[in-house]
Formats: C-alpha cells, sequence, structure tokens
C-alpha cells in the first residue's frame, strides 16, 4: 500500500514555511528554527528507528560529531561554514561506517544500551582531545542570520523527509522494512541485512549531523555535555513515536506538536516541560502504541474502542 | 605499590555498592525481561528518602535504609501493577520506551520536590577510618559494602528457597504453566518489580551516605547497572558481584593510571565490548 500524498497541499504548505521568515517576528523564527532542527532529528532517526526496527540512542553521537566537525572546522582551521557542515557529515558517516558494523549485530536492548553507551563514551573522549577545547568547548564566530539558518533547517527537513518518502517506495526501503519484521526471513530472502543497515545507520547520521552542524554554528557555542546531550536522542524517539514511527509524517507531526507544546509549558518553567515530556512518551506508549498517524487513521473507523484496544493487546 | 593496594581496595569497596545497584536491575531484567531504564531514578529516589529521613528525621542513614527500601518497595509495586502490565506483551521497544518515560517523569519530579541542589548525608562518623596494613578503608564504605553483599546473598537466598522465589523463578519461566499452577503473574510481577525498586532504595541510601546526590544522577547509574549486568550476565547474584567489582576495580584503577576523566570511557567501553563480543556476559552461559 503506497501512502497517499496531496502534493498541492505539501507544497502549499512548504511555502507557507519558507514564508515565515518574512513574515513572522524574530521569536517565531527562532522557534521554528529549532523546531524544524528537531523534526531534522525526529526524520533521521525514523529511518533507523522506524524503518529498520532498530532502536538507536546513539544517534546524538551523531549531532554531537556534526556540532564538533563545523566547530572545528571553523575555529581551528578558519575553514567556511558549508566545508565545515561537510566536514561533520564526514566525521558522522565515519562513525557510522566504523561502529555500526559490530553494533547493528546487536538487537533490542542491547543495540539500545551499547548506543547509549556509545554516546557516554564519545562525550568523555571529546572532552579530552586539545583540538576539540577539551570540556570548555568552542566558540563559533557570530553570524546573525537567523533567515539564513531558517531557511537552510527547512531544506534539511525537506531533503530528509524525501529521502523517507524515498524508502516507503524503493527497494532500498522495502529492505529496510523487511529486516525491522523479520530479519531471519529478509536475509533468507537474499537481503544483505548487514549492508543495509549499516547504510540506513549512516544516512541516518549524515542528516542528523548536519541538523548537529547547522545548530552549532547558529547557537554559536558548544561543550561535549550539550553536543552529546541525550536527552536530545530522547526528544528524537518521542517526537518520532508519538507522531508514528516508520511513516513519512509521523515524525513531522509529532516535532511540530510537542515542540509547541513543550516550548509554552517552558515559559512557565523549564522542569514541567520535560515533565510532560516523560509523561506524554508513558501515556503514547500505553495508549497509542503506534502513534498519531495510525490514530487519526483507526479512530474514524473504531471510535474509542481503539484505546482501549490496544490495551487489550498488550496487557498482561 | 602501597598506592595500588589503596587503589584496589577502593575499586573492591566502590564495586560492592554497584553490585547491589546493579542487583535490581538484573532481577527485572531477568524474570520479566524489562529493562528499567527508571532503575537509575529509584537509587535517586532512595538516596533522598534517606537523606530527609537524616535531616529531618534524624534517623541514622543506616537505620532508614529499610524504611527508604520498603517506600521504594511501594512505588516499584505499584509501577508495575498500574503502568508496566499494561504493556507486558508489547515490543520490547516499548517497554524499553516506558521506563524511559517514567525516568523523566521521575528525575523532574525529584527535582521540583528537592531542587537541583547537591546533598550529602554526613553522619557523625563520616570520616571514621580503619587503617589494615597501611591502607585505609573508610568505616561507611565498609559498611555499605558489607551491607551490599549481604542484601545480595539474602536475594539470592529468596529466590532459591522460599515459595515466593520458586513462584518468581517459575513465572520467568514459563508464563503458561505458572498461571496454571496457580501463580498470579499480574501480582508475582508487582512483587518482583517492588523487590527491584527496593534494592534500588537501599542501594540509593548506601550511595547517599558515600557521595553526593541530585535528581540527575539516575541516568549514569542506569547506565552502570546495565553495564555490570551486562559483564557479569543474568544467570545468577554472582555474577553481578563479580560484574559490580570488576567495573568498581576498572573504574578506580582508571581514574589514577590513565585520568579521573576517563573513568567513564573505560567502563563504557568495556561495556561495549563485552556487548560485541560476549553478549551474554562473561560468566553466561553461550546459547
Amino acid at each position: 500500500m503506497k501512502p497517499v500524498i496531496h502534493l498541492p497541499l505539501i507544497v502549499v504548505a512548504v511555502v507557507f514555511l519558507g514564508a515565515v521568515p518574512w513574515f513572522g517576528c524574530d521569536v517565531l523564527t527562532q522557534f521554528g528554527i529549532n523546531v524544524l532542527l528537531l523534526a531534522v532529528l525526529a526524520q533521521s532517526w525514523n529511518i533507523i528507528g522506524g524503518f529498520t526496527g532498530y532502536p538507536s540512542f546513539g544517534n546524538s553521537v551523531f549531532y554531537g560529531l556534526g556540532s564538533y566537525g563545523v566547530a572545528i572546522a571553523m575555529v581551528q582551521w578558519k575553514w567556511s561554514f558549508g566545508v565545515g557542515l561537510l566536514f561533520g557529515v564526514a566525521l558522522a558517516v565515519a562513525f557510522a561506517l566504523l561502529l555500526g558494523l559490530p553494533v547493528l549485530r546487536l538487537r533490542g536492548h542491547y543495540f539500545a544500551i551499547a548506543t547509549l553507551a556509545l554516546g557516554q563514551v564519545m562525550t568523555a573522549i571529546v572532552s579530552n582531545v586539545e583540538l576539540a577545547g577539551r570540556n570548555i568547548g568552542l566558540v563559533l564566530p557570530i553570524l546573525k542570520n537567523n533567515v539564513l539558518f531558517y531557511e537552510l533547517s527547512l531544506i534539511v527537513l525537506a531533503a530528509v523527509t524525501l529521502t523517507v518518502v524515498w524508502l516507503t517506495r524503493s527497494r532500498f526501503g522495502f529492505g529496510l522494512i523487511a529486516i525491522r519484521e523479520n530479519e531471519e526471513a529478509a536475509a533468507v530472502m537474499g537481503i544483505n541485512t548487514t549492508l543495509y543497515k549499516v547504510l540506513a545507520f549512516t544516512l541516518s547520521g549524515a542528516f542528523t549531523a548536519l541538523a548537529g552542524g547547522i545548530h552549532a554554528y547558529w547557537i554559536t557555542f558548544l561543550d561535549p555535555e550539550s553536543a552529546f546531550d541525550i536527552s536530545l536522542n530522547v526528544k528524537m524517539i518521542i517526537m518520532t513515536v508519538f507522531g508514528g514511527s516508520g511513516t513519512v509524517f509521523g515524525p513531522l507531526f509529532g516535532a511540530f506538536l510537542l515542540s509547541g507544546i513543550s516550548e509554552m509549558l517552558a515559559t512557565e518553567m523549564t522542569s514541567v516541560a520535560s515533565l510532560f515530556f516523560g509523561m506524554v512518551i508513558v501515556v503514547a506508549v500505553v495508549l497509542t502504541p503506534r502513534g498519531l498517524v495510525d490514530l487519526t487513521r483507526c479512530i474514524r473507523a473504531q471510535g474509542w474502542r481503539y484505546l482501549s484496544r490496544n490495551i487489550r493487546s498488550h496487557r498482561l | 605499590m602501597q598506592l595500588f593496594l589503596q587503589i584496589l581496595a577502593n575499586g573492591v569497596l566502590l564495586g560492592g555498592l554497584y553490585t547491589l545497584m546493579a542487583l535490581g536491575l538484573a532481577l527485572v531484567w531477568g524474570v520479566l525481561n524489562i529493562v528499567n531504564l527508571a532503575h537509575g531514578a529509584f537509587i535517586m529516589l532512595g538516596a533522598y528518602a534517606c537523606y530527609y529521613l537524616f535531616t529531618l528525621g534524624h534517623i541514622d542513614p543506616f537505620a532508614a535504609l529499610p524504611i527508604g527500601a520498603i517506600g521504594l518497595f511501594g512505588i516499584g509495586y505499584a509501577t508495575q501493577r498500574c503502568i508496566l502490565n499494561l504493556v507486558m506483551r508489547a515490543p520490547i521497544f516499548d517497554t524499553l520506551l516506558i521506563t524511559f518515560g517514567l525516568e523523566v517523569v521521575f528525575t523532574y519530579l525529584a527535582q521540583l520536590a528537592f531542587s537541583a541542589d547537591f546533598r550529602t548525608i554526613n553522619p557523625s562518623y563520616a570520616g571514621a577510618n580503619v587503617t589494615v596494613a597501611g591502607i585505609t578503608f573508610p568505616l561507611v564504605r565498609i559498611a555499605a559494602f558489607v551491607i551490599a553483599l549481604g542484601l545480595t546473598a539474602v536475594m539470592w537466598l529468596l529466590l532459591l528457597r522460599s515459595r515466593l522465589g520458586r513462584a518468581i523463578r517459575a513465572t520467568a519461566q514459563n508464563l503458561t504453566a505458572a498461571r496454571l499452577y496457580g501463580a498470579e503473574p499480574r501480582h508475582l510481577y508487582a512483587i518482583t518489580f517492588g523487590l527491584g525498586a527496593a534494592l534500588a532504595g537501599a542501594a540509593g541510601g548506601l550511595y547517599g551516605v558515600v557521595s553526593q546526590i541530585n535528581p540527575y544522577i539516575g541516568a549514569t547509574l542506569t547506565a552502570k547497572s546495565f553495564a555490570i549486568s551486562i559483564i557479569g550476565g543474568l544467570e545468577s547474584p554472582l555474577g553481578v558481584i563479580v560484574g559490580g567489582l570488576a567495573l568498581g576495580i576498572v573504574e578506580s584503577l582508571t581514574a589514577l593510571y590513565i585520568g579521573p576523566t576517563f573513568t567513564n570511557v573505560a567502563s563504557f567501553g568495556i561495556l561495549v565490548l563485552v556487548l560485541i563480543i560476549r553478549p551474554t556476559g562473561l560468566l553466561g552461559r553461550t546459547t
């Protein structure tokens, strides 16, 4: 079943989003950059977590590598921003290829925790590297051009979303879904599972690194704790799962909706926003484990029984 | 040599505490097949329970341990009974996610209730030492070590010998068969999860005595507990003891010979290596 995609609607939405910095105020644009970058992260996570079924807690490593790639290139080597972005992506790709091979052999809990541990290791290593400014971090040159960062984030988001659209209708994407559903069966069907998994990890990592690089230049400061922050990885997962993992628009819905709500809550108190995220995960996993996209599709047919059916099918 | 032995002793004492921390996680994982990412949050709550019983209730921290453990047992039981039992048949990733959600909820509730300040539990005897053959042993650390290993032994006996322990093991091995023999899995799962939380609570109290606490210590402690369970394997508490001691010693030696900022590289590096080379744990059976 191919997902129905209303092309004109999407064009209107993209044009509208692209025009935001011209009619919106500064605060809205800045909020927009944040949301778009989070959406990029969620959509990237969707490639490895949603389509391939490997719940990566190591995507924050890619984000950190992207950030540090830009920072090191611009501060230490005086390269331009574009080259820095490429350098960051190259770092992420190298990491995904090198560590993807051994780590992607693990499954379920083991994969999740191994990637979680990789994040901790990278934080500790980077805080000891002179070139990366040790645990003090790096300060980038300031560029006050919110419009540029906004449009750049939007372009990356469009690119990663198109990639995911391509996954839903290409041989490669079907291979990933087959791996998610039953890896042995996929291998028997002639899919080179190792290659597919490593490619999915690399793809996910490359886009995540782009988001990290843009964010680093926009914020102009980074240190190991914030660059490899695990809570960012958690946000990607929540947004994707809340919206609907393994779908094209789920991660986008999740990112827009949840960042909107959390931004409103954060104006009251930051810890309330985090508390809200925690509760959303708990409630979402119990009530709508397949996400909002599935909810909107099924609730019309089944009504509120949809929720009780979800509970009944998974409870002890 | 003297220095090396001192560091080794520190590592062993730390390892005892690590063992107790990981025991609850390993128990819940082995029996319920849930990797409880909120485990560290339970440790954190146990530490705060001990802190407030000591500062406000003027109860000796070691006497406060059982009270904290009982409180955590209640929280754990309720968590499993009301929330986690709802997702026991869901994919593994869902339970991972939901316990992560719980960890976030507990952490930020703690931050709202207790503030983000660092706290220490400082009884009058906190600085007391024993010196044997030139090696100094802080008294509270020895007490923490002994209690940790004692509780581990008690837990093992409970699982092996008691009626409850048999029922728990039976449910873990074959849910349907255990049900047919009259075991009530919803209750048993909640008891098991409660025991895991109680162990975490006790470990948290001891952690508060030997170290500093704040609402965010949970995540790292969960990861360490996981590392220990992986290194030792889930087969028996013996594995957890080996894993705990190994991690304690490795961290202490790394801090001395390579640098204190590298302890996480060492412990999590070992975790990743063990996962890749021997996913059933060093003592675990190979499948």
